[in-house]
């Protein structure tokens, strides 16, 4: 899985190969301590079968007058995309690589008509059902009313539009229900917006109002306008083509019950 | 005496924007805001290109929904002032100047 790698002036760099939702990234970092701590957490999405794109973490200054494609910045740690490599600068610790590769997935998924989205995703049957809401809506009490193996998250779902059909993929990336992740996919069943309620209840919803239901769940770090422009047109065609519903449920499994 | 000079109407062109069930659905980048566009608002949101004024788009509305011209004009007056205040739309006077 890692490869020490020569780096004069520094520590030898070690590196790991990252797979989310079929994008790939090469990590590059020369923190003996990150590295154990980042090739433990991702270790059920390493590998890579696609070309990856390298992160060079913590590799110092950059020559000055070289425009990054997209940059992002959270407390202390700023993240710099350019044409053939991504940099991570001021990464003190897993949790602030995490959050820089969440932001640096949801711009690359642009390219790949996908976004990440505040969501669990739970797997039955063979389809992926996608449970999403704000803090405290019901993500992790939904995961953990699911039986084990069958959760792909319960806070960051990834959805991608292959071949015409809609997928939900498993990411590293979780909320209250801690575990490892699983590394597969599976096409969509459908969006679910949760509601706690006192009785279980679906309602289908129209193409608007399921975009209404997944904008303020997006994950997306850029002001840019064209960024947007592309996010919007993948939403909006999600909205179109996926079954979107309101899911009154009642904090216990008989919600599956009601569920198309 | 002086005349106004011709105010036309374009969208800001910062938006990203989308049209879903006969309703237009406009992001707000810098502050992630989602606003919504009904049947007229849409109508109006469409021909808004930089070259009409309010007393040219409120005729498309006179044309398209059968409505009197000064209904009309107060319509279009009123969606595009409301626009405006959101920052979705921008004047752009006669000599070029643009201002949110």
């Amino acid at each position: 899985m890692s490869t020490p790698l020569v780096n004069s002036g520094r520590g030898p760099r070690q590196q790991f190969e990252l797979s989310i939702g079929r994008v790939t990234f090469r990590v590059q970092m020369s923190d003996p301590k990150l590295f154990g701590a980042a090739s433990a957490r991702y270790r059920a999405f390493t590998g890579a079968a696609a070309p990856p794109i390298k992160i060079a973490l913590n590799d110092g200054a950059l020559a000055a007058g070289r425009a990054a494609d997209f940059a992002y910045e959270f407390e202390g740690a700023a993240l710099r995309a350019f044409r053939s490599e991504i940099r991570f600068d001021g990464v003190r610790n897993q949790y602030a690589l995490d959050s820089l590769l969440r932001v640096l997935l949801s711009w690359k998924l642009l390219g790949h008509r996908g976004f990440l989205l505040h969501a669990a995703t739970v797997v039955r049957d063979g389809k992926a059902y996608i449970f999403t809401g704000r803090s405290g809506a019901g993500k992790s009490t939904v995961a953990s009313l699911s039986p084990e193996g069958s959760v792909l998250t319960d806070e960051i779902s990834l959805l991608r539009r292959e071949h015409g059909m809609w997928r939900a993929y498993g990411t590293p990336f979780w909320g209250e229900f801690r575990a490892a992740g699983l590394n597969i996919s599976a096409p969509l069943a459908g969006v679910f917006r949760l509601v706690q309620a006192a009785e279980n209840r679906v309602t289908p919803l129209r193409p608007l109002a399921i975009l209404r239901a997944l904008l303020p769940n997006v994950l997306f770090f850029s002001a840019e306008a064209e960024a947007n422009r592309r996010l919007l047109e993948i939403l909006s065609q999600a909205a179109t083509e996926i079954a979107g519903y309101n899911l009154a449920f009642r904090k216990n499994p008989t919600f599956w019950e009601v569920l198309p | 005496m002086s005349t106004p000079a011709a105010v036309v109407w374009q969208k800001n062109p910062d938006l990203a924007w989308r049209e879903i069930d006969d309703e237009t659905v406009i992001i707000s980048p810098h502050d992630s805001v989602m606003h919504e566009l009904n049947d007229t608002g849409s109508f109006l949101w469409k021909n808004i290109d930089g070259k009409k004024s309010a007393a040219e788009l409120a005729e498309l509305l006179v044309e398209n929904y059968q409505v009197a011209p000064d209904i009309a004009l107060s319509d279009a007056q009123a969606l595009l002032d409301e626009m405006s205040s959101r920052k979705l739309v921008v004047t752009v006077s006669a000599t070029g100047g643009v201002s949110l």
